[in-house]
């Protein structure tokens, strides 16, 4: 606890001087469930604050309930105890929008119907929305494939059209669970590279739950570390990586190498610990 | 809620096991090569040639099982005198009527049910029990209350597709993938685009095979009523024919009746094409 609060006053004196900051405020969220009978805690004690147009990335163990602090922020769930302050200038356009797994992209609908989805249920007229659309489409590359259906597309593809529809929806705030464990490695930064290029030219924040460091390396202005179960953020690191950032070139690049051997330093106690843990639990 | 992915890959910097990159779209049906094709055509064709020469070699007893010429040769002669068109127009007129009868309040009550907590308290038990009593034996029960009209006949065929529709439909809508509702939820989906642009297409392919299902049953149901009480159809024809022994017009019913369900069968496969484009 004494760890978190240091974090914390330090964060707020480096990024958040001033009262009327805008950003994301998360204060000692928790969040516990019911399970055989035991209260589990899946969160406890969570302080994050996340700077306006920044692009945050949160790694952590397995089980460390990174998933279920992105579902809080996306409405999809509530917080047990804590505070939740979204001061985000979002004008008529949407606060937010998910960018999920694989699975959560339609099969029933188009890559253009699918890409349009937000917009179709907030009532945007047909064309303006197929126009907000297809700009994305035409820059994931996926303008010629409009009218397959997911199935008749790869697995990357399937994630552009994820990425289109919450981009085409335009919400101030991205939350990204985990949209790219599912792709083998290469295509995993072809769909790096397309993230980065959609979201460098825009204001967008972004908070990106991943379990690859790596990933979360290359994309972030700041990567999260979180601890094993019950979650928290242990450390918050800066990634002084120039923009704009090319996903397939920096892995060899020796400032990201420095980066990322300080991160894992971090984050490989909690591993261990988790994995500890998951040995006694099966005992 | 857990993310679960083991902490020794993550170590080794792998990620989950790779999808790869193009993968084709998979043929929705079976694809035969020729030679299969030809003896999946051959083999009902030699079935009914063995046959055919086992009964003109008086191998079988031709006054229980006629010769499929025979048959075949009966159904022209029904279809010249009249009879077999107007059986046939009843059965499948029973048969369509039960059907919807059968089949729209099932998916209605159905959907109910999957969709809120207090209809579902309120009918479930009713319905898993209802769902046990073997149906046929509420027939003379319906025909006290409702009467010896074809009302009755109608509802009884009804029953099968009934329950049948009611617990696919409770169970695909209860079952729609989580990921979706979620992705509905977190755009803020209204209620209206909930139901037609995702709960509707999620389970659209558990309803087409409740249909099928419903088909059979209904078809069943309709042969089973007109051999109790039908003076038409195709059952009664079957059944009618049977006791008075004229077995080669019972299996000329018999034929016809299994043609109407093979092109109720294949025009539902039709209808599952055009409505599930995305299968």
């Amino acid at each position: 606890m004494a760890e978190v609060a240091i974090a914390r006053a330090d964060l707020d004196r480096r990024e958040f001087g001033t009262r009327d900051a805008h950003g994301i405020f998360i204060q000692r969220l928790g969040k516990s469930f019911i399970s055989r009978g035991n209260e589990i805690h899946a969160l406890r004690g969570v302080d994050l604050s996340v700077r306006q147009g920044e692009f945050l990335c949160i790694v952590g163990p397995s089980g460390c309930g990174k998933t279920t602090l992105l579902r809080i922020l996306g409405g999809l769930e509530k917080p047990s105890e804590g505070g939740l302050d979204f001061r985000i200038e979002h004008g008529n356009d949407p606060l937010q929008s998910m960018v999920f797994q694989e699975q959560g992209v339609f099969p029933w609908l188009t890559v253009l119907e699918n890409a349009s989805f937000g917009l179709t249920v907030r009532g945007v007229p047909r064309e303006e929305r197929e126009a907000a659309s297809r700009h994305y489409l035409r820059q994931l590359g996926l303008i010629d494939f409009e009218r397959y259906f997911p199935r008749q597309l790869s697995g990357g593809m399937r994630q552009r059209v994820n990425l289109a529809r919450a981009f085409a929806n335009n919400p101030a705030v991205l939350l990204m669970d985990e949209p790219l464990s599912a792709l083998d490695e290469q295509t995993k930064m072809l769909v790096q590279e397309d993230l980065l290029r959609l979201w460098e030219g825009s204001k967008k924040t972004v908070i990106f739950i991943t379990h690859s460091l790596d990933e979360a390396v290359v994309l972030g202005d700041r990567v999260a570390v979180m601890s094993h179960r019950p979650g928290r953020i242990k450390a918050i690191f800066d990634i002084d990586l120039a923009r704009p950032r090319r996903a397939l070139e920096l892995r060899n690049d020796p400032a990201f190498v420095a980066i990322r051997g300080r991160v894992w330093d971090s984050l490989r106690e909690e591993v261990l610990s988790s994995a500890a843990t998951d040995r006694t639990d099966a005992r | 809620m857990s993310d679960d992915v083991d902490a020794d890959k993550l170590a080794a910097g792998a990620d989950k096991p790779a999808v790869s990159p193009v993968q084709p779209a998979k043929a929705p049906h079976e694809v035969f090569s020729s030679g299969e094709r030809l003896v999946s055509i051959a083999s009902p064709i030699l079935l009914l040639l063995a046959w055919e020469l086992s009964a003109r070699a008086h191998l079988i007893d031709v006054r229980i099982l006629p010769a499929p010429s025979v048959v075949l040769a009966t159904i022209w002669e029904l279809l010249r005198e009249g009879q077999l068109a107007g059986d046939v127009r009843d059965t499948v007129v029973r048969f369509l009527i039960g059907l919807v009868f059968g089949v729209v309040p099932g998916v209605f009550i159905g959907a109910t049910m999957g969709l809120f907590r207090w209809p579902r308290a309120a009918l479930g038990p009713l319905v898993a029990m209802l769902y046990n009593v073997p149906r046929i034996a509420l027939f003379p029960l319906v025909l006290i209350l409702v009467g010896l009209n074809e009302f009755s006949n109608e509802l009884m065929i009804a029953l099968g597709p009934f329950f049948t529709m009611l617990i696919t439909t409770m169970g695909a809508v209860m079952n729609v993938e989580p990921a979706y509702r979620d992705v509905a939820r977190n755009f803020n989906t209204g209620t209206r685009h909930l139901y037609t642009l995702v709960v509707l297409p999620a389970i659209t392919p558990a309803l087409m095979d409740g249909l099928r299902l419903s088909l059979g049953l209904a078809l069943l149901g309709t042969i089973t009523v007109e051999f109790l009480v039908g003076d038409s159809g195709l059952g009664h024809l079957i059944w009618n024919s049977w006791t008075v022994l004229s077995l080669k017009q019972s299996m000329a019913g018999l034929i016809v009746a299994t043609i109407v369900g093979a092109f109720f069968y294949a025009s539902l496969s039709w209808l599952e094409r055009l409505l599930i484009p995305w299968r």
